[in-house]
């Protein structure tokens, strides 16, 4: 299996999950689990066939990452809308997902096999895939700022948000933000086995220590009884820009270069 | 402005107070001296700080400050501060003798913010404990509460403190050569209570030559008595009395060839302190997925 047949996988598990988001808006519940879950199952079948194809985990490129975001996201939809019945989030779980598939259709990266020695440690798996669930949650929490701040209502124009949209935020947040945390945290328990530390203050390090305390910020920020939504949803963008420097900003820092050791693609 | 109760206007000011002291430091000072912290100052200094929580949690129905320490209105600020200087820091080049914004770690504001953090994480944990007893209050959310406040605190302190007890060392082996001294990071020959004798070096590699798996076959000898026989591989270190003992480097010449393995030695005595914080948390993680953003009672 390679990336060529990456597209039927992509086609087919898209297919699905649109029919899905089609019937949790008709109210068609066990028909949008089914469906869902057949897309993800279509997906991951592709995730597993890569794995065994590359003989490590498809773990290591931004190419490879993006698919896990792809599966994670109507993954996380799925979650939310068996917990709190949102009509809309697989609708957006597949949409965001058909994005970052369309990412790996039209911009592939060079996919090598090899995986070196550092990145062999069971921690690999979990520590990415942990992190890349906590991105689509957050990632979906951040959309719904968007939606939240620039929605037009013309006539029934209320412009601070309900407490039931600020709710559903929240929840977004409390979710991705605990796994932001368990990410993070077997990634120190991991370097640890790795390099000796559990913590260097690695340009990534120190950019996830950034958007672990900015979200922090927002959760803390909507505790206080007097406080301003919107402000709310605004730390909630800017966090969420403040989450891809970490996870692919740095890349492009000149303050980074050459001095993280989460850089693998160029160092070889 | 400061007339009670304080609002997040207050909590700017105290953390910018703060940032201004740290100025003030870095300029008369200079930067913070971590090695200095070595044991046994860094247990005393523990011991001091835990005493000053205590005093502002004590005194906090006398001192309005110390009241005002335990609420959202300071923690916001403080936690905003600490983004923006970590933002900073992200930004700079980070350097082991870089000064102020280029050696962050040691740079006062930097530092005062992150102690700032710390007194709040444990005057707020002292407060949910004593309202523990009084409140009803749902008991998971004051567990998820404590295990993420206390959990963070005990990381913050005990990493930054046991910071200056750790011992890296770089130890050249190479085969059918005991070797028992080690490169300590400032490049000072250091003698180990451990002697490591190399008696093979794995190399295996990809079709394209880049490296698969490198590890060493190695005799460790201690001064405690002990003989024992194991691999090293990376991601793989062995613990001996006290020291993990990983896989570094190896003669990048001669690749599978290299007749020498290079060895790090790491000894962090605060290490199970650093744990209990992290693995707090990750239970606290855990509360906070199940819990969700729900409403406090």
């Amino acid at each position: 299996m390679s990336w060529e047949h990456f597209i039927y996988f992509a086609i087919a598990a898209v297919l699905l999950w649109a029919v899905g988001a089609w019937a949790a808006w008709k109210d068609k519940t066990g028909m949008a689990y089914t469906t869902t879950v057949l897309g993800l199952l279509v997906f991951f079948s592709f995730i597993l066939s890569m794995w065994i194809s590359l003989e490590r985990p498809p773990l290591r490129t931004m190419g490879e990452t993006r698919l896990w975001y792809s599966f994670f996201l109507p993954f996380a939809g799925l979650i939310v809308y068996s917990r709190w019945k949102y009509k809309w989030i697989l609708t957006f779980s597949t949409v965001l997902a058909l994005v970052f598939i369309c990412v790996n259709l039209f911009k592939p990266e060079i996919h090598n096999k090899t995986l070196m020695p550092a990145l062999q440690s069971p921690w690999f798996a979990p520590h990415v895939i942990v992190y890349m669930f906590a991105y689509a949650v957050l990632g979906a929490a951040a959309v719904m700022a968007l939606f939240l701040l620039f929605r037009k209502k013309p006539l029934t124009s209320h412009l601070t948000p309900l407490t039931s949209e600020m709710d559903i935020t929240d929840n977004l947040v409390y979710v991705g933000l605990a796994f932001l945390t368990i990410g993070m945290l077997f990634g120190a328990l991991w370097a640890k086995e790795a390099w000796g530390h559990y913590w260097s203050w690695d340009p990534k390090e120190t950019w996830a220590a950034i958007t672990w305390l900015a979200y922090l910020v927002y959760i803390h920020y909507r505790q206080l009884p007097r406080h301003r939504n919107r402000l709310a949803l605004w730390m909630l963008i800017g966090s969420f820009v403040l989450l891809q420097m970490c996870w692919w900003g740095i890349n492009y820092l000149p303050s980074a270069q050459g001095s993280s050791v989460h850089t693998y693609s160029t160092s070889e | 402005m400061w007339t009670k109760p304080w609002n997040m206007k207050e909590g700017f000011l105290i953390g910018g107070g703060l940032i201004f002291a740290g100025l003030l430091l870095e300029l008369s000072v200079g930067p913070v001296v971590w090695e200095a912290f070595a044991w046994p100052a860094n247990g005393i200094v523990l011991a001091g700080f835990l005493a000053i929580i205590a005093i502002v949690f004590l005194f906090r129905k006398k001192v309005y400050a110390f009241q005002f320490i335990g609420t959202y209105q300071a923690a916001i600020p403080a936690m905003v501060y600490a983004v923006v200087l970590t933002i900073v820091m992200g930004l700079t080049r980070q350097q082991v003798n870089g000064t102020w914004l280029n050696n962050m770690l040691s740079f006062w504001p930097f530092v005062l913010v992150y102690v700032y953090i710390a007194v709040i994480l444990g005057v707020v944990t002292l407060k949910r404990i004593i309202s523990l007893t009084s409140h009803h209050s749902p008991l998971t959310s004051n567990i998820a509460f404590l295990l993420n406040h206390l959990g963070l605190f005990i990381a913050l302190t005990t990493a930054t403190l046991g910071n200056a007890d750790m011992q890296r060392v770089k130890m050249i082996t190479t085969i059918g050569e005991p070797e028992w001294r080690a490169l300590t990071q400032e490049g000072v020959v250091k003698e180990m209570p451990i002697a490591i004798e190399l008696k093979r070096f794995i190399m295996d590699t990809y079709d394209d030559g880049s490296p698969k798996r490198f590890a060493s076959e190695i005799q460790i000898l201690t001064k405690t008595g002990k003989n024992i026989e194991t691999t090293v591989d990376v991601n793989k270190p062995y613990e001996v009395d006290g020291w993990k003992i990983y896989q570094y480097g190896y003669d990048t010449q001669m690749g599978a060839q290299s007749q020498i393995s290079i060895l790090e030695l790491v000894s962090d005595p605060w290490l199970p302190l650093v744990y209990t914080g992290i693995y707090m948390m990750l239970a606290g993680a855990v509360c906070m997925f199940v819990i969700g953003g729900r409403k406090r009672a």
